[in-house]
């Protein structure tokens, strides 16, 4: 009589009722428990001779020992004063970098193009030939960029400084690189108000020695690191943030060495601020104080 | 020829294998985005807040002050239109002032009650909306400052969502 083979019986799953529950009850406490935008704060000084003082008592007279650094923004340029002087202007052109809805993608415009759009009517055109929508526009507004103006005279329009960023993808900056003397890797642009990258300007390669704005950053570039290194406009908070730094560095003795007065015109938008106020902060200066210019 | 219709047994199990796999992922993700400590600031509605790379976090809950596009907002009640704050050349916002006085007078009463001293400064976190002009910031800075809230903070939304 033929043995009958006997087929391997199907292995049993395991009984993942229980596991289920338990993942049922968990995944509802954690998503109570989760942050997705994380917020932090950041610390402003006030004047200790209240601004609203409406006594007679003069204004104390400035301390020549003192650095009395100030940071002002107006609409065109940057510039830090100290014991009553000023170095030179930085002159930027203000950008407005959007995330369109309809295909996640940055666009830059500035911002009278985008204004002229508006007025006529219509949305900041997307990369897919979308428009935004015009009334909520400014809701989509991701970063406010000053890019960076090389400027001969006054009345020169200036052209755009191109620099060599580090990128963590999708094209976007962020951190300018220095060579071994301080200086950023950056040349002017080309074209109407140099707004083409120079094509002198070409992306260090793997091996060779940078440094970023932050403390003992000099390093050599590492072949991932150098193939996403990307060539954009020099912003006009890192052509500030290093001439802080060194005049941190430069000042560090005197008593009011960590104080800042960040000054800035009327208009000037609340992001602005907060980026001139992390810029000093991460410069060493810790007591940020606000002022109003010219009031 | 009729094609046959496979029939599934009537036993076959319900398989919750491809389940758990998804709930594991979930999880994993829920873990890494976990918040151990909370929030003591949450972000109000209809404003934007600047990103910063700050990291620090506020000690204590505070009375928090909103400047969105259209109100100012003491502890979310509406105070005033922030384009009356814009058109006002004073520095100080008087209906503002008046509700930050009342409440840290009871902040001050509270404190002495429970007998901790109270002349102190305030403290106070302005959420402001990142296209807010800087005048009204700086208005609402004053009236913070003159109504005794000396300790002014700017809520911000950390720098890649804070991940590190």
């Amino acid at each position: 009589m033929a043995k009958e083979i006997k087929r391997p019986a199907a292995p049993d799953e395991p009984d993942l009722l229980p596991a289920m529950g338990l993942f049922t009850i968990l995944i509802p406490m954690l998503l109570s428990m989760t942050a997705f935008q994380k917020l932090a704060i950041v610390e402003v000084t006030l004047p200790e001779r209240s601004m609203m003082n409406l006594s007679d008592d003069p204004p104390p007279e400035p301390d020549q020992q003192s650095l009395n650094l100030s940071l002002a923004i107006t609409s065109d340029y940057l510039v830090i004063g100290a014991r009553g002087g000023f170095q030179p202007n930085v002159y930027f052109k203000e950008m407005w970098t959007f995330r369109c809805k309809s295909d996640g993608q940055l666009i830059t415009h500035a911002p009278e193009d985008v204004k002229a759009t508006v007025a006529a009517g219509k949305g900041p055109l997307c990369k897919d030939g979308k428009e935004m929508d015009p009334e909520k526009y400014m809701y989509e507004i991701e970063t406010i960029e000053l890019w960076s103006l090389y400027k001969e005279s006054e009345e020169d329009p200036g052209r755009v400084i191109w620099a060599v960023y580090s990128s963590q993808g999708e094209n976007v900056p962020d951190s300018v690189f220095v060579d071994g003397n301080n200086d950023f890797l950056s040349i002017v642009g080309e074209g109407n108000l140099g707004l083409s990258p120079p094509p002198a300007l070409k992306k260090p390669g793997a091996g060779t020695a940078v440094a970023t704005l932050a403390e003992n950053s000099a390093r050599k570039l590492r072949p991932e690191d150098a193939a996403r290194s990307i060539i954009y406009p020099l912003s006009a908070y890192d052509f500030i943030a290093k001439d802080l730094i060194a005049i941190h560095t430069q000042f560090i003795d005197l008593e009011d060495a960590d104080n800042i007065i960040v000054v800035a015109n009327d208009d000037t938008q609340f992001d602005k601020i907060i980026s001139l106020m992390d810029r000093s902060k991460e410069a060493g200066f810790t007591k940020v104080n606000l002022a109003k210019l010219g009031g | 020829m009729a094609r046959k219709m496979r029939k599934y047994a009537d036993d076959t199990p319900f398989s919750l294998t491809s389940m758990m796999d998804m709930m594991t992922i979930i999880l994993v993700f829920m873990i890494k985005n976990i918040d151990a400590e909370g929030q003591l600031v949450t972000q109000a509605e209809n404003l934007i807040l600047p990103v910063s790379t700050s990291k620090v976090q506020p000690k204590e809950v505070s009375l928090t002050v909103i400047v969105d596009n259209n109100y100012v907002l003491v502890d979310n009640s509406k105070i005033i239109e922030t384009a009356e704050v814009l058109e006002q050349e004073d520095l100080l916002i008087a209906k503002v002032d008046s509700v930050l006085k009342e409440r840290r007078e009871t902040e001050k009463e509270h404190a002495l009650t429970m007998g901790l001293p109270a002349d102190e400064p305030g403290n106070i976190i302005v959420q402001i909306d990142k296209n807010i002009p800087y005048d009204a910031m700086y208005k609402v800075m004053a009236t913070c400052g003159f109504s005794g809230y000396n300790n002014i903070a700017f809520a911000v939304s950390m720098k890649d969502g804070g991940e590190e």
